[in-house]
């Protein structure tokens, strides 16, 4: 389980996130929810140690992110984090020199699901190709926890029904994710615990099956009693 | 111990075309300056014989030709303070090329599944191993610019010189070029440190910004009061009070000191402090 606990974080003076508390466990896709700028990025990087906290405390599977973390928790950033020269093919052969987690047979399997092809250079890849590689990178490391940010901006149409394929997918099958997206509509059905955020601030954190189930509301209805109430 | 030395030969890599470039200018300049200088040198002789000079007069005039007139030329200098300038912005562009490059590659560098402080230790790896291959290139570049020379400048006219007196006829190279361990040890031990400083700043200025920048000038500037403090003792303190290898010594240790200090803040500003 990912727990985020009463986290607060300030850029300067201007506090990005108030007191956040959630949780992600294992098996679940969670989604963050919220306009640009209330801070489902920030609260990624925190995950993932890549900023540093003002207060609180992120613990995964109980311990706080430490080196031995990158093996059981994969991070796929809104851009493409592999140097632009590289060749596809060089981009997995870094990720399987470093992670004894690349699973090399699942990344094959996902240049053929994605239709891309290996001796392509990064910098030469059009948007929704590069979200692909980026995706591929993140999914084919056989960890227990995934974190998206904005897996579906800025690419077309296509490109997000292929990406959106993936949910339903072996892919990420029983594995816990984090998605940040402001952008729902692709994944509303695949949810299983939405977060919602304004301002720093967790508004809302329910279980979307048992909103379905039990009110019959879908994650956009809440999130229209929530953000415009 | 693998993913340090992978990630040093990934940072070797990275440079490794940057690199050629500069040992081919440097090559070619070098090669040119022999031709250039030498030619020159023996347009002012012939000038000379043609005027109905002896060849004894003509060498009393001008001198014989040394590879000492190659290394004081800017055909020599140039390609040289070319490496050197290179290397030092690359000491700054080796970290702030991961954070704004295209893709900010400083993302993935930072969530290997190994002690992040390997990344720091890559890099200034690379860079201790560059500045190395460009000496040792520059060393083996000497016996064929000087064979070059041989056969342009007719015996009569060239002082022949050997490798050391050739590194010891340009002052430039005879920092880069010790000729003692003690010598190896102060040259290199004290750039390996300055590298070091300067690469904990980068990072206060990466974890703090425009705050860093600050923080970064403090670090580097209370390193060096550490490091020459031994001598600000010696001078202004208890004058003259130590021998001079008691100074060395205590400089060596000042500079461990600082070394270990720059180690230790940088593996606690990129476990603790930095931001992507």
């Amino acid at each position: 389980m990912i727990e985020v606990k009463d986290v607060t974080k300030k850029f300067g003076r201007k506090p990005v996130l108030k007191g956040v508390s959630f949780t992600a466990n294992k098996g679940e896709i969670t989604c963050l929810i919220g306009i640009n700028g209330v801070g489902k990025t920030t609260i990624l990087n925190a995950i993932m140690n890549l900023t540093p906290l003002n207060s609180g405390e992120i613990l995964i599977d109980g311990e706080r992110i430490n080196k031995h973390s990158y093996e059981k928790i994969a991070f796929i950033p809104d851009a493409i984090t592999m140097l632009p020269n590289m060749k596809i093919s060089d981009a997995m052969r870094f990720m399987a020199d470093y992670y004894q987690c690349w699973n090399q047979k699942r990344a094959d399997e996902m240049i053929g699901f994605f239709k891309l092809n290996p001796n392509d250079r990064i910098s030469t890849l059009s948007k929704g190709n590069t979200a692909k590689v980026n995706m591929l990178l993140g999914l084919a490391m056989d960890v227990n926890y995934i974190l998206m940010d904005e897996p579906f901006s800025g690419i077309d149409i296509f490109s997000r029904e292929q990406i959106a394929d993936v949910f339903t997918s072996h892919l990420v099958e029983d594995r816990g994710v984090i998605i940040t997206t402001h952008e729902i509509n692709d994944i509303e059905h695949l949810i299983d615990k939405a977060v919602l955020l304004n301002e720093g601030v967790v508004l809302k954190e329910f279980n979307a099956e048992e909103i379905r189930e039990s009110e019959g509301k879908s994650v956009i209805d809440v999130m229209r009693e929530v953000y415009l109430k | 111990m693998m993913r340090y030395l992978k990630l040093t030969n990934f940072e070797l890599s990275r440079f490794f075309k940057i690199y050629l470039v500069l040992i081919g200018v440097t090559f070619v300049m070098q090669l040119l300056g022999v031709v250039f200088t030498s030619n020159k040198y023996l347009s002012a002789i012939k000038e000379l014989l043609e005027s109905g000079m002896t060849q004894e007069e003509a060498l009393k005039q001008w001198g014989p030709f040394s590879f000492y007139n190659v290394t004081s030329s800017f055909w020599f200098f140039a390609p040289v303070a070319l490496c050197a300038a290179s290397l030092i912005i690359y000491v700054l562009f080796i970290w702030y090329r991961d954070w704004f490059g295209k893709n900010t590659f400083a993302y993935r560098l930072l969530m290997l599944p190994t002690a992040r402080i390997n990344v720091y230790f890559a890099k200034a790896t690379a860079i201790f191993l560059m500045v190395l291959g460009l000496i040792s290139l520059q060393i083996a570049f000497l016996p064929i610019e000087s064979h070059l020379l041989q056969s342009i400048v007719p015996a009569p006219y060239l002082e022949e010189q050997g490798i050391n007196q050739m590194i010891s006829s340009f002052d430039s190279l005879r920092i880069l070029y010790p000729t003692t361990f003690i010598e190896y040890l102060t040259h290199y031990g004290v750039g390996l440190m300055a590298v070091l400083v300067v690469f904990t700043g980068v990072l206060f200025e990466r974890c703090f910004r425009w705050k860093g920048i600050l923080l970064g000038v403090l670090f580097a500037g209370i390193s060096l009061i550490v490091f020459f403090l031994p001598v600000i003792i010696q001078e202004f303190v208890l004058v003259q009070f130590f021998y001079p290898t008691e100074l060395f010594f205590l400089m060596v240790l000042t500079g461990l000191i600082v070394m270990t200090g720059s180690i230790l803040m940088s593996n606690y500003l990129l476990n603790k402090k930095i931001r992507v």
